[in-house]
């Protein structure tokens, strides 16, 4: 979660409060599923090109192997959220970094559960969500994000931007990871705290030209899809 | 309109009494409802919803026959029997075996199909039933079936209590306990399965399905008990079985199927239950009134509709006030000295199931393989090399306890292991065996290694000498372990196989050792520490940090030795299946190791701890799959070295021992006590052994089975037991020779000397 500007100056990291009225991003949500993320990308971890960044990246793809245990493929990537619990993240931040880090974003899980994912020879997709929350929810994220002097631009109002994985299961069939938390989305279609208001899974394949399907709902691929 | 609801037990895994009471109450705002209880120590009888209680005494001490005729003088007068417990529907399904048009509970030939762990009842619904195995097998049986589930697996009585067993002396205390509880030793292993739990609710009444519910757990009690979940209907493809399910058994009465949906979406069925579950009241909240249905379809009185409040329930702790006619009950005292006032089962089940036993000794016995199917066999059949060397013995001249070298039987696994080791090697990747010293460093066995082209694999210098002693070449061995530099001094000069480093400390101090000119290796390499298995050898890969670690201590190895990687973990601690995972865990290390340090592996080497029987009995399939798997991952590899060390040494001696004395006790229990003890057989917590006793008379070899005698050992020490639940052949006396067999490996080597004069 944060902003593509973010990635190239991570000494300029402002609060949404700064940056309101500055045509950086819109003050209310559009009249549209994915609010003022309409058009948000999809965080990116990146690589310093060298040999720090290689090392990390195949530790994590080896040492997620190792934590299946034996298991079923298709099982989420818990050992994430006990790597690293969910927080405030300065970006840019590099693979040598982010899977170092003791507190990362939903950007950098999302990016890592992929990784690690499609490693495991899955097809999975990068998958952004927006769900609803409380006013109070959203005070107290903007305040530990303003201490860690990190952008919140992941709040509005009662509703936050958060990042996960589509996960193919069937042939057309996914469930949809939630790193930071540790667990599958309840595709049942609940509302209130927690709750699940809207999704977009980006997949650049022709093969689900008709979308996918989460629980009973089909989803169409790169729009954001009111839940 | 009365209806009469028991289970009423409202604790953190409480019975669904309460829960039927309250959706009844709902339905038939009108109705009588009267608590049946057999302890007034239980919570729900103080729920304020019951208009009236039946305390009856508790199972232990209630007079079964008259308790049957005043129930039925309830049923016959119109009341109505809603059970919520599994062992009084079982007694209730006696007592009434064709059912009563007022018992709502299922009859006696639905609840035989519905007996775990096969549920023969559920064969039509799309679930699957969890790998199982009877205790009535052979101990070396159920260890086998253990370590083919990795230890993940559950010991489970025929009708409550699931124990977890890791370890194979957490089954033995279990399967004691449980027998004893329940009042069975027919038991049975189940494999876990992971993922999340969900269950599938029925009301039914004479074999027509009324209403049925999904429900997922959404949280759980450290039990692993429901105390929130979703609810939503179950989706047609369950139903439609489900429906025939409920005709065939002609149900009637509330059930309860247990399943766990694992990560591909299948669903496994742990149980299903003759009972509304607990959380019945939560698909009442939902708008699923399936008691009241129930009662609708007994009475044909319309139940009152209760609109659905939410799709999702959760439980909350509540202090109601106690019936001041039903006081509660004194705190058991603590016994003397100890902690805690647990009364497990205050109504007395455990009685009850006892008592059912005598009724019906059948009637709870575990479903466990079809009719027609071999029945299990306690006692494990010996190898005919066993019977041979065993044979060979002169036991008159004997002394005991005295360890017996199987000749035979290790000069055939030797054998066998140098020939698959050839047959698995290619011009290009050779496989060698390397015998580990520590795991019994008898120098017969030591010989054989070398005789059947085993290099000898050593983990201090002390065993490289043995080696060496025995006729090994230093190019024959290969060192490893953290102990390597110990004893000082004597470290071969000439050129070693491969050595290991243990950490990155010895990996310096290895190469100071080679640029000093104090050690050769034609392989030097690290022995790695996957991550997610609990070992204290190894360089550990639990970090990017420690990993890269790990890098740059490779690129300081010596470039004129090839790269090895020794990777080891003992197959038998963590099972077979996880093992494997373990290795193709370690393979992608490797290649990862590869790519990042610029050295490619040349020898792989990869223990160990294989139980005899995984490694020598079909085990051939998957080592040639895994030196496939090497030469494809890692195509620079040259040789791959196993060290089949337990393999060899455990089946290659016996320990002979002499019963002292004795002792026999109330109900068949028998102590008897032998001249060996623990301290020649200290495995014997962690592995079965295969036990005969040899015949006074004709000097036959008796197989020793399953029964209530205990093996005692000579040692004051209160542990020294080294077998239970066993039975002596008919005639056992004192004197006469029992023989331990798979005693050869660890056994042996870290036999020690505590009570030998």
């Amino acid at each position: 979660m944060y902003l593509v500007e973010d990635k190239a100056k991570r000494a300029d990291v402002r609060t949404s409060e700064q940056l309101a009225g500055e045509g950086f991003m819109l003050a209310t949500p559009i009249a549209s599923p994915g609010g003022k993320w309409e058009h948000f990308p999809n965080s990116h971890i990146s690589h310093h090109g060298k040999a720090c960044c290689d090392i990390a990246h195949e530790w994590l793809i080896a040492y997620d192997f190792a934590q299946l245990n034996g298991g079923d493929i298709l099982s989420g990537p818990r050992w994430m959220r006990e790597h690293s619990a969910w927080g405030p993240s300065a970006w840019p931040i590099h693979w040598c970094e982010a899977v170092d880090a003791k507190i990362v974003d939903c950007g950098v899980h999302a990016a890592i559960a992929q990784e690690a994912f499609v490693a495991r020879g899955l097809r999975a997709f990068r998958a952004q969500f927006i769900q609803r929350y409380s006013a109070d929810a959203a005070a107290s994220w903007r305040e530990s994000w303003g201490k860690g002097d990190v952008s919140d631009h992941w709040i509005d109002g009662d509703a936050i931007y958060h990042e996960g994985n589509a996960v193919v299961v069937g042939d057309d069939h996914v469930k949809l990871w939630d790193g930071s938390a540790g667990w599958w989305i309840n595709p049942r279609g609940e509302a209130g705290y927690g709750s699940l208001a809207a999704v977009r899974i980006d997949a650049r394949v022709d093969s689900f030209a008709t979308g996918l399907l989460w629980g009973n709902r089909r989803i169409p691929l790169n729009l954001w899809v009111e839940i | 309109m009365k209806i009469f609801v028991s289970g009423l037990y409202a604790g953190g895994n409480p019975q669904p009494g309460v829960g039927i009471v309250r959706s009844l109450r709902q339905g038939y705002p009108d109705a009588t409802i009267v608590g049946v209880e057999y302890s007034n120590g239980v919570s729900g009888i103080h729920f304020d919803e019951l208009d009236d209680l039946w305390i009856q005494r508790p199972w232990g001490e209630l007079d079964l026959e008259s308790y049957g005729q005043r129930v039925r003088e309830v049923l016959d007068a119109g009341g109505l029997w809603i059970s919520g417990s599994d062992l009084e529907a079982m007694w209730l399904a006696s007592v009434f075996p064709d059912g009563h048009a007022n018992l709502l509970a299922p009859p006696m030939a639905g609840i035989k199909r519905i007996t775990k762990p096969v549920v023969e009842a559920a064969s039509g619904l799309p679930v699957r039933i969890p790998t199982y195995l009877s205790t009535e097998h052979s101990d070396w049986d159920l260890h086998a079936f253990c370590r083919a589930q990795d230890w993940r697996v559950w010991l489970k009585g025929p009708y409550y209590d699931a124990s977890r067993t890791p370890t194979w002396d957490a089954f033995t205390a279990v399967r004691n306990a449980l027998s004893k509880v329940w009042s069975t030793e027919k038991l049975f292993l189940q494999a876990h399965v992971s993922g999340y739990e969900e269950s599938v609710m029925l009301s039914a009444y004479q074999g027509e399905l009324l209403g049925a519910v999904s429900m997922r757990k959404r949280d759980v009690t450290a039990e692993g008990k429901t105390w929130a979940g979703d609810v939503s209907d179950v989706p047609p493809e369950f139903l439609e079985p489900l429906r025939r399910m409920v005709r065939d058994t002609n149900w009637t009465g509330g059930g309860e199927l247990e399943m766990v949906r694992d990560a591909s979406d299948q669903l496994w069925l742990i149980e299903m239950n003759p009972r509304f579950p607990a959380w019945v009241h939560g698909a009442t909240i939902a708008g699923h009134n399936l008691p009241a249905l129930l009662v609708q379809a007994a009475t044909g009185v319309r139940a009152q509709p209760v609109p659905a409040q939410s799709a999702e329930f959760t439980r909350v702790v509540l202090e109601v006030p106690v019936r001041a006619d039903y006081p509660l009950p004194p705190l058991p005292e603590p016994f003397a000295g100890a902690v805690g006032h647990s009364m497990k089962h205050p109504s007395g089940l455990t009685a009850l199931a006892a008592r059912l036993h005598k009724i019906d000794p059948d009637m709870l016995d575990v479903a466990l393989a079809p009719e027609g199917s071999p029945a299990p066999n306690a006692v494990s059949a010996l190898p005919e090399t066993y019977v041979a060397d065993i044979g060979a013995q002169d036991f008159g001249a004997m002394q005991t306890p005295q360890y017996i070298y199987m000749e035979s039987t290790a000069e055939a696994l030797f054998a066998s292991a140098a020939e698959r080791a050839r047959r698995l090697s290619t011009d290009d990747v050779e496989v060698i065996s390397g015998y580990s010293i520590k795991t019994n460093p008898d120098k017969r066995l030591i010989k054989l290694a070398l005789d059947n082209g085993f290099y000898a694999e050593a983990i201090s210098l002390g065993e490289v000498q043995t080696a060496l002693e025995v006729g090994f070449r230093p190019d024959q061995v290969i060192l490893n372990g953290p102990g390597k530099w110990w004893p000082e001094g004597l470290m071969p000069r000439e050129t070693m196989h491969a050595v290991f480093c243990d950490s990155v400390a010895d990996l310096d101090r290895v190469v100071a050792a080679v640029e000093a000119g104090e050690m050769s290796a034609r392989h030097i390499g690290i022995r790695i520490r996957t991550p997610n298995i609990t070992s204290r050898f190894g360089i550990p890969l639990d970090s990017p940090t420690t990993f890269a670690k790990l890098i740059e201590a490779v690129k300081r190895l010596p470039t004129d030795s090839k790269f090895g990687v020794h990777f080891h973990m003992a197959s038998s601690h963590v099972g077979v299946a996880q093992w494997w995972h373990l290795f193709e865990s370690m393979l992608r290390w490797c290649r990862s190791i590869e790519r990042l340090s610029g050295r490619t592996i040349e020898m792989l080497d990869m223990g160990g701890g294989w139980y005899p029987d995984d490694w020598h009995a079909d085990e051939t399939s998957k080592i040639a799959h895994a030196a496939e798997l090497v030469r494809a991952m890692l195509p620079a590899v040259r040789q791959i070295a196993s060290e089949p060390g337990k393999a060899m040494a455990q089946p290659s001696m016996a320990l002979a021992m002499r019963v002292l004395e004795i002792q026999e006790h109330e109900d068949d229990m028998i102590e008897a006590v032998v001249d060996a003890s623990i301290a020649e057989i200290p495995m014997h917590f962690w592995q079965p052994h295969r036990m005969v006793r040899q015949c006074g008379e004709t000097g036959a070899l008796q197989p020793i089975g399953r029964g209530k005698t205990y093996l005692m050992g000579r040692l004051c020490m209160e542990h020294d037991i080294i077998a239970s639940n066993v039975q002596l052949p008919e005639g056992t006396r004192a004197g006469d020779l029992l023989i331990f067999c798979d005693a050869g490996g660890y056994d042996r080597s870290m036999s020690y000397v505590f009570g030998r004069g």
